[in-house]
């Protein structure tokens, strides 16, 4: 009885454990997305500047909620309807705040457009005259120059 | 002093705007005349720098003699500061940052001028570009952030030094960056003299690449100790915030870098020529964007600066380089036509391109995460903030692809690589990087690291991949070259890759430049694998972490008079030995209200640091609360640091001898005709 006991127990423990592992964790993650408040421009978890009004506040909010809430977003989102959408530094993905998301890909996007159209119009440009049209034969050394250049030896 | 400092001020600013005018004239001119008014106009150029250094070394007296009549020490300095962050003193407010960066400046156009028979009339006219930047700054010292104000009355005591700069480092971080983002400006003065000069052929280049280079390792070096500075003494284990400071140092370096890799088709190929010139103006117009940035209050950073007008200065020197640059580009731009096509897609060329969009693609996504804040502001009325998690999600891909680039490219034929090339050249380098990772793997999943249930763990091992084939690619290029060099001079492997990299140091300095790059890779691929802990410590109590336990031994207090600080003795065990003392401490600096600073304690080793902060105390119990952080990885990223700063110089020193190849025989001749198609074995060679 005893041994089926502890058979019973040790993995809820352990599930427990690991629970606690994930809140933890989760705490430590969502306090890297939320900055805090008082003007001081650093993260949550990294205020320490002395007398601050929001961050021991915050700090507790934030404990609070990772225990009360299952979703991380919901979390966030808890935090951006008390302290305003500037405390939280992840934007989200809907909205005005889908627009930081959409920027760097659209940039990103329009970049290798560029290239790609840069190098089509090269290509359809017309080929340079081969060297043997040229008959360069005797002017070795301009072509030796021109192959070191390119092959860097 | 500060009158003689304020004087200095005021006469560089005339012999800047002299240097400035006379150029344009003599430009114009073109004649004897306009040439001997050309020397004057460098001459001048030249007692600038004499003029502004007395203005700076006036201001550095007036703070090692505590001279608190001058307003700038009085807010900045204070009597206990300690001699050497009296020095730092100069840089540490808006007023004096902008002398220094006027200093340096006009440094920097000393070199220029002083070096003006590299080619006369191009440096006359790069000269003059530079006396043009020159002249704003020091409108802006003389007027706008006078460092000379002084006080009605004089005060006992200073403000003292923001207690976060106390710190050796800052001493010399500032002065890193500041040579890197004024460096930017010689290859600027540079590019936009031989767009207005229609300057033939790409002699510019040559003489810019040097400049460029010296400006980008500054700005490595300044990036990198702020990165040093704020793991040791912002406490919260780590080396990168994103901060919009931060932010501001990093475009120019990423656009810098775009440039040097770009360049190399100008010179080898003739392409790219208006790309090149653009990526100049833009690497010059960011560093001033930073600065207008970070010292006009238009984003929140915690690196404090004042807040103040002279962002409206910035945002009119922006808008005038934008335009001078636009108008000669337009008026000139058939001189940049490029004069080679583009022959294949894989190939050296196309390699380049494609590190060049990667690499502004970054510098596109953190501009546009630093002005997110003023968009959101305007659009919204609030001030969004993008933070970490933002810049993570899009950088990090971003980063891989290029370390994926770097690995390929050098690998890479220029005109032309066929597919039996790639294959040669990838099969042992794409197999070391396999088998390394699959080591790497299986030493995490033994020591119960589930990395393949983390988005970022597998970002990481991701990285040890690609950083494994960087290095394998890059020691395949030296190794298979030395043989080459070492069946020609029937000597031995390590001479042959002495040799060959002697002939050509800029290449292969080049690759050690990337070995430096991925170890500071696989050390920011690290932090995946960061964990912590925090816990109240009375004396006896035990922290475990991983393999450490640390045992709380003694607490202490002290006080001088420039701080009080708190401080905790831990004993370190690790695996249950005896391994070290650490004396993690907390300095609350007396001048400055009383703001904490941490003083952290670490035991760095190649495999990991253990970081230790002291985090208070608790009020109610008087116990300090310790936290101990495990930083896999981190000195990999200074020793990368260095690696890149030894590659750097190897590849700033010229080349031993040009090799001349002997002209072949008529039976040599026919025997390569008869080879023709084929791909060299090393395509990069």
């Amino acid at each position: 009885m005893k041994r089926a006991a502890r058979l019973l127990i040790l993995p809820l423990m352990a599930v427990l454990l690991m629970g606690a592992d994930n809140q933890e964790a989760r705490y430590q993650k969502l306090g890297g997305k939320i900055m805090c408040t008082c003007g001081c421009a650093e993260m949550l978890l990294q205020c320490d500047h002395v007398g601050c009004p929001n961050s021991d506040r915050m700090t507790h909010e934030l404990r609070a909620n990772v225990q009360r809430m299952s979703n991380d977003e919901e979390v966030l989102d808890w935090f951006r309807s008390t302290w305003g959408v500037a405390a939280v530094v992840e934007p989200r993905t809907h909205g005005f705040e889908l627009l930081a998301w959409i920027l760097p890909t659209a940039g990103l996007a329009l970049g290798l457009l560029l290239v790609v159209l840069v190098i089509r119009n090269w290509k359809m440009r017309p080929a340079p005259v081969a060297a043997a049209d040229l008959n360069l034969a005797p002017d070795l050394e301009a072509l030796r120059d021109r192959a070191r250049r390119e092959t860097e030896i | 002093m500060p009158l003689l400092g304020s004087f200095c001020l005021l006469f560089a600013l005339a012999l800047a705007a002299y240097c400035f005018v006379v150029g344009v004239i003599a430009a114009v001119r073109q004649d004897a005349v306009g040439y001997r008014l050309a020397e004057t106009a460098r001459r001048a150029g030249m007692a600038s720098f004499a003029a502004v250094l007395v203005a700076a070394g006036a201001l550095v007296y007036a703070a090692l003699t505590d001279d608190f009549s001058v307003a700038y020490i009085l807010h900045h300095s204070n009597r206990a500061l300690p001699g050497p962050y009296k020095f730092a003193v100069l840089w540490s407010g808006q007023e004096g940052s902008v002398l220094f960066w006027a200093l340096l400046l006009s440094a920097y156009g000393f070199v220029l001028r002083l070096r003006h028979k590299v080619d006369q009339r191009l440096v006359a006219m790069a000269s003059m570009v530079l006396a043009g930047i020159q002249v704003f700054f020091l409108i802006l010292a003389n007027f706008a952030a006078n460092p000379f104000g002084m006080m009605d009355r004089v005060a006992a005591d200073g403000s003292g030094l923001n207690p976060l700069l106390q710190y050796p480092e800052m001493v010399i971080h500032p002065p890193m960056l500041y040579l890197g983002y004024v460096g930017v400006s010689v290859p600027f003065a540079f590019a936009l003299a031989a767009l207005i000069m229609r300057y033939p052929g790409e002699k510019w280049i040559h003489i810019t690449r040097r400049w460029t280079m010296v400006a980008w390792l500054f700005l490595t070096f300044g990036i990198s100790l702020g990165a040093h500075w704020a793991y040791a003494v912002l406490g919260w284990g780590g080396y990168w915030g994103w901060d919009p400071v931060e932010n501001a140092s990093l475009l120019p370096w990423l656009s810098t870098t775009a440039f040097l890799h770009s360049v190399m088709m100008q010179e080898k190929r003739g392409m790219m020529k208006v790309w090149n010139v653009w990526l100049i103006f833009i690497t010059f117009m960011l560093s001033i964007l930073g600065t207008m940035l970070t010292r006009s209050g238009m984003v929140s950073s915690v690196h404090a600066f004042a807040q103040s007008s002279i962002g409206t200065w910035f945002t009119g020197l922006l808008i005038v380089t934008f335009t001078v640059c636009l108008v000669f580009y337009i008026v000139n731009r058939d001189h940049l036509r490029s004069e080679n096509n583009l022959e294949s897609l894989v190939s050296r060329e196309s390699s380049f391109m494609f590190n060049n969009l990667l690499l502004l693609g970054a510098c596109f996504a953190v501009l546009c995460g630093t002005l997110f804040p003023m968009l959101s502001e305007a659009v919204r009325d609030v001030k969004m903030n993008l933070g970490a998690p933002f810049y993570n999600k899009v950088i990090v891909p971003i980063g891989l692809f290029l370390i994926f680039l770097t690995a390929v490219g050098p690998l890479l034929a220029w005109r032309n690589t066929s597919v039996g090339s790639i294959k040669r050249n990838f099969a042992i380098p794409g197999t070391v990087a396999l088998v390394v990772e699959l080591v790497v793997a299986g030493i995490l999943g033994k020591n119960g690291v589930r990395f393949w249930t983390d988005t970022w763990q597998m970002y990481a091992m991701l990285a040890f991949c690609l950083s494994t084939l960087v290095i394998a690619t890059v020691a395949s290029e030296f190794i298979r070259g030395g043989i080459v060099w070492k069946n020609k001079l029937q000597t031995n492997l390590l001479f042959g890759m002495y040799q060959l990299t002697r002939r050509n140091m800029r290449r292969y300095g080049g690759y050690v430049v990337h070995f430096g790059v991925v170890l500071v890779v696989i050390g920011l691929a690290g932090a995946a694998f960061n964990r912590d802990k925090e816990q109240e410590m009375a004396a006896g109590d035990k922290l475990e972490l991983g393999r450490y336990t640390l045992v709380s031994r003694a607490y202490t207090e002290d006080d001088n008079a420039n701080y009080q600080s708190r401080a905790a003795l831990l004993d370190v065990y690790k695996n249950g030995k005896f391994l070290t003392q650490l004396n993690p401490e907390e300095r609350r600096f007396k001048a400055s209200g009383g703001q904490p600073v941490h003083i952290i304690a670490n035991h760095s080793t190649l495999r990991e640091d253990l970081y230790v902060t002291f985090q208070g105390l608790n009020n109610q119990t008087g116990h300090p609360i310790i936290k101990a952080i495990i930083n896999p990885l981190v000195n990999w990223i200074w020793i990368g640091v260095l690696v890149i700063a030894f590659g750097t110089g190897m590849a700033l020193v010229p080349n031993a001898t040009v090799m001349t190849v002997p002209v072949p025989s008529a039976v040599a001749v026919a025997s390569i005709e008869k080879q023709q198609g084929m791909q060299p074995a090393g395509a990069g060679k």
